[in-house]
């Protein structure tokens, strides 16, 4: 039992953590919580089934198509959903546009693919096992895009761009920095990694275009508890909720685990509404 | 020439008369229009897209027989979507814009569900294939009529498969979190326990949940001796048989349909999973023992065949109840007539009307038609032709 909550609550926190970090990119670079995070976590399975079992391409072809399929919607995203709002952020019309655009991607996805949960291809040809690869492989990419963001945004001059951006627009503004073209390349940034949480995960979640609103929410849980635009706090948030999920699954079952993580997801936020590791915002008055 | 106020009276009735001689004539030529409200897109179009394989042809083959009394059946399709709201627009605009004569549909029951009370009040004769119990009452709806089994018929073979076939006496109950599943499983369980049966896990799961075992292992803790799964979420269904495969504990799977639907056989991690699951089906579209179908079956299926419909992805239970279904509505007009008073006094003393789904009978007091005995569970892993054998105690 061990065992099962802890390869199972682990794998699945870390396709939470991915979608935390979409949310969290996107956010930095915008102020904008865009719910075609999920949206995008489910089309990394369905363009990775699509590619490799339905066309026939080899695994790496799949897999670099599906996040250009991510980093294509995310672009969109920006384009669409959030820049025209950006002026009225005040009145978070983007809840709107995002979630409107999540939803026609949906649909099309239902209309186009079909709305049956269809297989995802096994990534490796090796037997099955007791901690298989639709184990390891959320958990493989979790860990790629940690260190891949911190070798970004700590040792590149377009990650230090980014976080200028996060930090005070106006002033990144001011100081000549290209803020709509890193608005765009952070949308597209977080396509990719919304895609790779879906692609990782496809062998446990399914092909299935019911995973977005599924994702969306879940995904959404760790920012919340681990603070906006933390992604560190996304990721331990996002493992301890897959944990907690499963020892829930385990200890309770059936409709009541969703219950516990969200009693617990309240409780959280009623204790520390900034997130478990977001500081408290200070405003000037 | 000058015209006489006379002649011009005269004209004008001798014009008036010879239209209204004509239009009659006329009238025995216009198509007979039959609503049809399937859902062909969206989340749960799989039946309906069967379905409409079997209805376009019957149609076909009606008109082409020369219709009813010289009128051809005039389909007039509403896509519902799977969507309840736009199966209530269509089947308003079916009745008061296309003044159809019969609604055939929808095939769903959620979308049911809302167009039955609808149909009810336009005085429309309404015949469809839902499961839901409640989606017939001949007092509330007296021209709805359905041509397909109920819920009650769907569980009572499943319980008594698994109680008196396979005297398995421990059964684990469990669905999704759906309207339809958890109104399953609360009439199931019950059901089961007044067999003699002992429910012993019974429970409601997100089908949307990747891991499955700590419900199985709840349930083989139980002591369960067989497990009922009720859904038609060929994800959940499928993590259900993995799961039982992958703990290597043997024991017999039996319920939904969707368990030996082709959606699911594609997401099994081995083919051998496949074996003892025994879903739902009818007896008159299953290969019997030594593997025939009934003649009438047979004759379908080539029938089927030279028309070059494809079986490949779907049920030939859902193509032979949309081939039965225009053929008995086109029976009533034959008998009756049109109207709609005529046609449902037809159906409530239709005895044993021949579909290769089944003889349907129907009373006045009782509009579900589908016999009892011809609901019965078959071997997942033998579809061919999209028909399945009959699972393993039933005799030919």
């Amino acid at each position: 039992m061990v065992a099962s909550i802890v390869s199972t609550g682990l794998a699945i926190g870390c396709i939470y953590a991915l979608i935390g970090i979409t949310y969290n990119v996107m956010f930095s670079a915008s102020r904008v919580f865009s719910f075609t995070a999920g949206t995008l976590g489910m089309l990394g399975g369905v363009l990775g089934s699509l590619f490799i079992a339905r066309l026939g391409m080899p695994v790496a072809v799949g897999f670099l198509l599906a996040l250009a399929g991510g980093v294509l919607l995310g672009i969109v995203t920006e384009i669409v959903a959030v820049r025209p709002v950006l002026k009225s952020l005040d009145q978070h019309l983007y809840v709107l546009s995002t979630l409107a655009l999540a939803l026609m991607v949906q649909q099309f996805t239902a209309i186009e693919w079909g709305t049956e949960a269809r297989p995802f291809p096994r990534l490796f040809d090796i037997a099955r096992g007791g901690f298989d690869q639709q184990f390891w492989l959320p958990m493989l990419a979790c860990a790629g895009v940690i260190v891949g963001l911190e070798l970004l945004y700590r040792h590149t001059l377009i990650g230090r761009a980014f976080l200028a951006i996060a930090e005070d627009t106006y002033a990144a503004r001011a100081l000549g920095l290209p803020e709509r073209s890193l608005r765009m390349a952070s949308y597209a940034l977080a396509g990719a990694i919304g895609a790779l949480a879906g692609f990782a995960g496809g062998e446990m979640l399914l092909a299935f275009f019911g995973n977005g609103p599924m994702l969306t929410f879940y995904g959404f849980v760790p920012v919340a508890l681990g603070g906006m635009g933390n992604n560190r706090g996304a990721v331990v948030a996002g493992l301890l909720l897959g944990l907690f999920q499963q020892t829930a699954n385990f200890l309770v079952g059936g409709i009541f685990a969703s219950v516990a993580v969200f009693t617990v997801f309240i409780i959280v936020l009623l204790a520390r509404p900034e997130g478990l590791a977001g500081a408290a915002v200070q405003r000037r008055v | 020439m000058s015209l006489t106020r006379r002649q011009a009276l005269k004209s004008a009735g001798a014009v008036i008369a010879a239209s209204s001689l004509a239009k009659p004539a006329i009238a025995a030529k216009d198509p007979i229009p039959v609503g049809y409200l399937p859902a062909l897109t969206g989340p749960s179009s799989s039946t309906g897209v069967g379905i409409n394989r079997g209805i376009q042809l019957a149609v076909q083959e009606i008109n082409a027989a020369g219709g009813i009394d010289g009128r051809q059946l005039e389909l007039i399709t509403r896509d519902t979507q799977s969507d309840p709201t736009k199966a209530v627009n269509g089947a308003a605009e079916l009745t008061r814009g296309q003044k159809v004569s019969v609604v055939f549909g929808p095939v769903n029951s959620g979308e049911s569900l809302a167009v039955v009370p609808l149909l009810a009040r336009t005085n429309t004769p309404q015949i469809h294939p839902c499961w839901v119990d409640a989606l017939t009452d001949p007092q509330k709806y007296p021209m709805c009529f359905r041509n397909a089994p109920t819920n009650q018929q769907i569980g009572s073979a499943a319980n008594r498969y698994v109680m008196e076939v396979l005297k398995r006496k421990k059964v684990a109950v469990i669905s999704d979190t759906t309207g339809y599943g958890t109104a399953s499983v609360n009439a199931y369980a019950p059901m089961l326990k007044a067999k003699g049966a002992e429910v012993v896990y019974q429970g409601n799961v997100d089908a949307a949940n990747p891991d499955l075992k700590p419900e199985l292992l709840r349930m083989q803790s139980a002591g369960a001796e067989a497990i009922m799964p009720w859904s038609v979420n060929a994800g959940f269904l499928s993590r259900i048989i993995n799961t039982r495969g992958q703990m290597g504990w043997d024991v017999p799977i039996v319920g939904q349909t969707t368990l030996g639907s082709g959606q699911t056989k594609d997401l099994l991690e081995k083919p051998e999973y496949w074996a003892k699951v025994y879903p739902n089906n009818f007896r008159p579209v299953c290969y019997a023992p030594g593997g025939k179908l009934s003649d009438r079956t047979s004759a379908f299926l080539d029938r089927l065949k030279s028309a070059k419909i494809d079986m490949g992805d779907t049920l030939l239970w859902w193509i032979a109840l949309g081939y039965d279904s225009p053929r008995m509505i086109g029976e009533a007009m034959k008998n009756v007539g049109t109207e709609p008073d005529a046609i449902v006094g037809y159906l409530n003393k239709l005895k044993g009307f021949p579909g290769v789904y089944g003889d349907i009978s129907f009373a006045a007091d009782k509009h579900d038609g589908y016999p009892d005995d011809e609901v019965v569970m078959v071997e997942a892993n033998s579809l061919k032709d999209g028909a399945f054998n009959l699972a393993p105690g039933y005799s030919a």
